[in-house]
């Protein structure tokens, strides 16, 4: 399946393994906990000073999403009528392959040499990049931690935050190489000259390029309009200076009005970063209009389906909430033992343990179901309520209806499942192995190599229980 | 079959609905009575509001009690920032006496070297401290946009409640939108490097407002 093709979803337990292991991302990823965790308390708490409440602002999101996804063709084709009557064109694709497909033949087609890109995760999971480089046309990618991931070759860690696992000192090595200077010894104290280095380099990129790409945050169904939540003002530069901008958007994107758009706005940038408001929010409506002196001659929507539409009336259609608001993994242990590339596709997290399976297939992501402690700070923290540990559950028993989880898990469940079906044989076993785990932690309370899973204690002990099973302790406790 | 018709064709099949034509008369009647979410109940005043989130938010701010004391006011702030007198402005705002406060200023786009961009606003969000600026012939989009510093004009008289009574006055005074509406909090700013926030990422790395107008 081409889906599955870049997916090194299969490898998360070797990454994961690697990850773990690297003090230089660990550094990277315990620095940066914290402060996501104490921005969104703090941009959360913010909301009872105008007496809103978080629970009846995020039923409310809930429920535009919900409204929206019930009827989302109707909503589809009103945005497509009138983003047209406001001089934008629409355009469809069914998979990232059309998506790149569409980009290079439009690029081609104004003799574009240079596309800004402002951060767009629908363009990571059509690797349009890779598409428009053998197209010979340049990507740049403006968002500053997209730029630093690009110039490292890599792809985002995080979908807000796309470069939380570069140390300054592995920033600064990509700047110096990439823009011809001498390397330097940088302390915090000289991230503001170097957030100006790469605003030099961008601003020039930014007044070059002939294409602007970027994402859409929401598509208002009402106005035709794409809305883009940026902090850095790239979405800006690239939706305004160049000649042609394209917007590529999943389907699922639209919200029905701009009162809509306002609630879903006291939400996204507090959960996302902890702001009250993100620096610039962008309605971007057609093209440059008669009398304008600035702003893109053409604009293109590219409205993308790559998995999304079979979610509709599935177990997963609560997923289609998603406002890509980066919460539930800047609230994930698991996310910030390993980090986002851990996860092996373009969504990490809890949102991507759900999202990588259901669009890559659930066969080429057999362990991000389990990649969850099941302790639902995730589902509690999301700002459209998504219960992300349910939907991790039924991607779970999917995978065993379909036979997909391997031969020892299967053959070790059936044989419980024959065993706890005889009382008698279960109680003089399960005494067996009571004892048995006794008699490897020898006393010391807990067990350092567990025989028959060495796995499990591999890195760590594993506490050992009573001494007794729950029926014999039973058994005692009822005589008088 | 196009890729529209096959997408929406699986939207559908998913949905599980028919009657198309009735449901989107229905969606298209209730865009002409949008309904509002949670509104905040504000305390303060919405001027003194308003500006005490704009100065959270890394705006400083400066009043004045007329439009025509704003070209001294801009001067007065260029001055005390060691920044030069040249700026370009949007034209809605050209017609000011910049000349007699000493400033040289001219009305169109922004280029790349403009140090200073002077700006009109539509109105103002007082619940965020928020700029909303509509591109057009009389206010190119750039302005606020490519300079490192951006100087904005403000009628008290124009700062609303919430980003929805925006929407609303932009409905009554406009009917459409423009090719860009831009909500404008503060300087542009980045957390990419260790999550350590820099103002002035590739926007303007100050924003000065002047308030015009009585204040209470």
């Amino acid at each position: 399946m081409a889906l599955g093709k870049h997916s090194q979803a299969m490898h998360f337990q070797a990454r994961a393994g690697e990850k773990i292991r690297n003090p230089v991302l660990q550094a990277a990823l315990q620095k940066a906990r914290p402060l996501f965790v104490g921005k969104r308390v703090k941009g959360i708490a913010s909301l009872a000073e105008d007496a809103l409440d978080f629970e009846q602002l995020r039923t409310a999101a809930k429920n535009i999403r919900n409204r929206t996804l019930a009827d989302l063709d109707v909503w589809l084709d009103i945005f497509e009528a009138r983003a047209t009557a406001s001089g934008a064109e629409v355009l469809w694709a069914r998979d990232g392959a059309e998506v790149s497909r569409l980009v290079v033949d439009i690029a081609r087609r104004h003799g574009v040499t240079k596309v800004a890109k402002s951060k767009s995760m629908l363009s990571e999971e059509a690797h349009l990049n890779e598409a428009l480089a053998e197209a010979g046309i340049r990507p740049v990618e403006t968002d500053l931690g997209e730029y630093i991931v690009q110039l490292a070759g890599e792809t985002p860690s995080h979908i807000i935050a796309p470069a939380v696992h570069k140390t300054i000192a592995e920033v600064e090595a990509l700047f110096a190489k990439e823009h011809g200077r001498p390397l330097e010894t940088r302390t915090s104290a000289d991230i503001p000259a170097m957030a100006r280095e790469a605003r030099a380099v961008l601003r020039q990129h930014f007044l070059s390029a002939e294409m602007g790409i970027s994402g859409a945050n929401f598509l208002i169904a009402e106005t035709g309009s794409a809305a883009l939540v940026t902090n850095e003002g790239n979405g800006r530069m690239v939706t305004t200076l160049p000649k042609i901008h394209v917007v590529i958007t999943g389907i699922e994107k639209i919200v029905p009005t701009l009162e809509d758009l306002a609630t879903l706005m006291r939400l996204l940038p507090r959960s996302a970063t902890g702001q009250s408001i993100s620096n610039y929010v962008s309605l971007l409506t057609g093209t440059k209009r008669k009398g304008d002196q600035d702003g893109p001659e053409k604009t293109v929507f590219i409205l993308v389906d790559n998995g999304r539409a079979n979610l509709l009336g599935s177990d997963y259609q609560d997923m289609l909430r998603c406002i890509r608001c980066g919460a539930c993994m800047n609230h994930c242990p698991v996310y910030f033992s390993l980090g986002g590339h851990a996860y092996g596709w373009v969504y990490p997290g809890p949102m991507g343990s759900v999202l990588t399976p259901l669009y890559t297939g659930l066969e080429n992501a057999l362990d991000l179901p389990h990649a969850s402690t099941g302790c639902n700070q995730c589902g509690s923290v999301c700002p459209v309520a998504i219960p992300l540990p349910d939907l991790m559950h039924r991607l779970r028993e999917e995978q065993h209806e379909r036979g997909l989880r391997p031969w020892s898990e299967r053959l070790a469940l059936k044989a419980w499942a024959w065993i706890a079906g005889k009382p008698a044989l279960y109680r003089w076993l399960a005494r067996r192995v009571v004892r048995y785990l006794n008699w490897l932690a020898d006393g010391s309370g807990r067990i350092r190599i567990l025989g028959l899973a060495p796995a499990w204690t591999a890195g760590r002990d594993l506490p050992v229980s009573s001494s007794r099973t729950f029926h014999e302790l039973y058994s005692a406790r009822k005589k008088p | 079959m196009s890729a529209r018709d096959e997408i929406l064709g699986r939207v559908r099949q998913g949905i599980g609905k028919a009657d198309f034509a009735v449901r989107r008369a229905a969606a298209v009647a209730a865009l002409n009575s949008p309904m509002r979410g949670p509104q905040p109940s504000m305390k303060a005043d919405l001027v003194a509001r308003f500006r005490a989130k704009a100065e959270y938010l890394s705006n400083t701010v400066a009043a004045v009690p007329g439009l025509d004391k704003a070209p001294a006011a801009v001067a007065a702030y260029l001055a005390a920032s060691g920044l030069s007198g040249e700026a370009v402005a949007t034209a809605d705002v050209a017609s000011l006496a910049w000349a007699s406060a000493g400033l040289q200023v001219e009305a169109r786009p922004a280029v790349d070297a403009d140090k200073t961009g002077i700006s009109s606003c539509f109105c103002a969000i007082a619940e965020t401290g928020t700029l909303m600026l509509l591109s057009g012939p009389d206010s190119p989009a750039t302005v606020s946009l490519l300079p490192e510093t951006h100087i904005a004009l403000l009628e008290v008289s124009r700062i609303v409640a919430t980003m929805e009574d925006a929407f609303a006055l932009l409905r009554a005074e406009r009917g459409s939108l423009p090719r860009a509406v831009n909500f404008i909090s503060g300087p542009s700013r980045t957390g990419d490097i260790e999550q350590t926030i820099v103002l002035g990422a590739h926007g303007p790395c100050r924003v000065h407002l002047i308030l015009i107008g009585e204040l209470s």
